[in-house]
């Protein structure tokens, strides 16, 4: 049984699907202690009762019909037009727009896709150094899973049960933070002489505006509609989801009525291969928590590490480890369940312990040897992985002190939960 | 026989099966968004609601999810660790494609048993479920979803084995 465990483990490293794989484990774990495999099944149905779950194929098409439509070129010119005149404006502008477009689809390496292409080409223009450039796009990659209403971010929720409205409150400041440094960063390598930097004119402000209009109130419907106690935030799904569905198909008319079965069958492929890892994570779980693992996992520790705050640091070299390997959905499902126990043992926050996931998880992304934002970044722009490597490491030191405060300040995740109540 | 050859009569089949699936899926998104909207509009303007609706969007959920992973089975939209295609040399690479393929096949057999044995104590012991349906006609999605996604797994093996031969034909021309 073992070796047929070890083989599954093998698989699972000749990329086949995670779902797959999770799978076979359980299965093999519930038929070697002579238990009906139809548990398998019975676990899998339980997601039915998670009310939270509809948000997140609402959210996914929510964010792929933005991206399919003119709607981030409208966020960028806004950006530029309201940012740009700062000394570092485009590259402050990046920032933002990345850390905005990721927020609303989540899924991260699409914002590199999306943006870098239109990014990269204008910072070499203003005079940034190519490396400089480089490494600001690559991590900007997954900037903004922290802002509300991001994949990741209701994921944990589920996974952990923890309430979503607080943890849509609780990532803002530490989000704020780590914008407020790359962008200090951004700032200081920014070549003296900007070649394009301009002021804009009140006509073209009101111009950007009058674009952006109908895109700009959805951050306010979604906050304004939860915390104001009009929806719960899954509702807060199906209202973006409509939203954006008339914003996009019937004002604007970017996305034709016949493309809309395409952009929701891409949506449902990617909740599909999230559910079923997660379906199949159910399954494992509960043979991993009926053997006890997260208990022993507990006390094993516990023998050798007492303080909270050593414990917090080896779950970060340890969280850094598997983002480079798993993306961040796979992540969240596998490792939060084993964890969460452990980490209220320790008695962390279990919506601080989602901030600093997240937090580990992105910065993951742009971690070599094999962090996604690398092999994307790689791909689009046709640059040796090396290079970027080299590239990213000013941002990853900075990214890394931010998960210092984020892990250390647990008062910079709860301050807003608290005074929101 | 190739693999090419053998799919052939079951191409319009697969066709048919994959244009139902994506329009069920766009009608289940499309009901989810109606519905939630429906009960947020029922609650503001008369303080009530449907009962049924919010059972019935959780079980949407399920379905939709169920069926989007069949679909991104045919696709290869599943995630995985694909580290292994950076890596490994490109002649290995039909060679792993043929063994996960064989390997997924295998383990969603065994999905589909364990939902049939589920299905059977589902109909044994039924239950009541929504609308008046026995629990076991909403959970019928296991079986069928996961039947689908083992038969794609098996046909992608084979294909995977008619290119693998192809290759070896080629390569002693």
């Amino acid at each position: 049984m073992t070796s047929l465990k070890l083989l599954t483990a093998l698989f699972a490293l000749l990329a086949t699907p995670l779902f797959v794989v999770i799978s076979a484990f359980a299965l093999l774990s519930f038929h070697a202690v002579d238990i009906d495999l139809a548990v398998v099944i019975i676990e899998m149905s339980r997601l039915a009762d998670t009310p939270l779950l509809v948000s997140l194929p609402l959210f996914i098409f929510a964010g792929t019909l933005l991206s399919e439509s003119g709607a981030p070129g409208r966020i960028l010119l806004l950006s530029k037009v309201f940012l740009g005149w700062l000394p570092g404006g485009l590259a402050v502008v990046s920032l933002v727009v990345c850390a905005l477009f990721t927020a609303f689809t989540g899924a991260s390496g699409v914002t590199i896709f999306a943006l870098g292409g239109l990014l990269l080409p204008a910072l070499l223009r203003e005079g940034y150094q190519d490396r400089f450039a480089m490494g600001l796009i690559t991590s900007s990659g997954s900037l903004g899973l922290l802002f509300p209403p991001s994949l990741p971010l209701i994921l944990y929720g589920v996974v952990s049960e923890t309430r979503i409205d607080q943890l849509f409150v609780a990532g803002i400041l530490p989000g704020i933070l780590m914008l407020v440094l790359l962008m200090a960063y951004t700032v200081r390598k920014s070549p003296r002489i900007l070649k394009e930097r301009k002021r804009f004119s009140a006509s073209e402000i009101l111009s950007a505006l009058r674009q952006t209009a109908w895109e700009l109130p959805l951050p306010f419907i979604i906050l304004g509609g939860i915390y104001g106690g009009f929806f719960v935030a899954g509702e807060a799904a199906a209202v973006t989801a409509l939203y954006v569905l008339i914003v996009e198909v019937f004002i604007h008319r970017e996305v034709p009525l016949a493309k809309l079965p395409e952009i929701i069958n891409k949506s449902m492929m990617l909740f599909g291969g999230i559910l079923v890892i997660l379906a199949a994570s159910m399954a494992s779980t509960n043979y991993l928590v009926d053997q006890e693992v997260p208990t022993r996992l507990f006390a094993f520790i516990h023998q050798y590490i007492s303080s909270k705050y050593t414990f917090l640091l080896l779950l970060n070299i340890f969280l850094l480890v598997v983002g480079t390997m798993l993306d961040i959905f796979s992540a969240l499902i596998l490792v939060v369940p084993l964890i969460l126990p452990i980490a209220i043992g320790y008695g962390v926050d279990p919506v601080h312990l989602g901030i600093i996931f997240l937090t580990n998880l992105q910065i993951g992304y742009s971690t070599p040897p094999v962090g996604l934002n690398l092999f994307m970044a790689s791909y689009k722009f046709e640059r040796p992985l090396l290079e970027l490597y080299r590239a990213t490491q000013p941002f990853l030191v900075l990214l890394l002190l931010t998960l210092a405060l984020i892990t250390y300040l647990p008062w910079l995740s709860l301050v807003l939960v608290e005074l929101l109540g | 026989m190739n693999s090419e050859t053998a799919a052939k009569p079951a191409r319009p089949i697969l066709h048919l099966l994959a244009g139902i699936e994506e329009t069920v899926l766009s009608l289940l998104l499309l009901a989810m968004i109606v519905l939630s909207c429906l009960q947020i509009a029922l609650r503001g303007l008369f303080s009530g609601g449907l009962l049924w609706a919010d059972p019935l969007i959780q079980q949407m959920v399920l379905w939709s999810g169920l069926l989007g992973a069949a679909l991104a089975t045919s696709k290869g939209k599943h995630i995985s660790l694909d580290v292994i295609t950076y890596l490994a040399p490109e002649r290995l690479l039909p060679w792993i494609l043929v063994l996960t393929h064989l390997f997924s096949a295998l383990t969603t057999t065994a999905l589909v048993y364990a939902a049939c044995l589920f299905l059977q104590n589902e109909v044994t012991y039924s239950r009541p479920g929504l609308f008046g349906l026995p629990s076991w006609a909403w959970n019928a999605i296991f079986p069928l979803a996961f039947l689908i996604i083992t038969l794609r797994y098996y046909l992608a093996f084979f294909q995977a084995i008619g290119q693998l031969r192809q290759r070896y034909r080629e390569g002693q021309r």
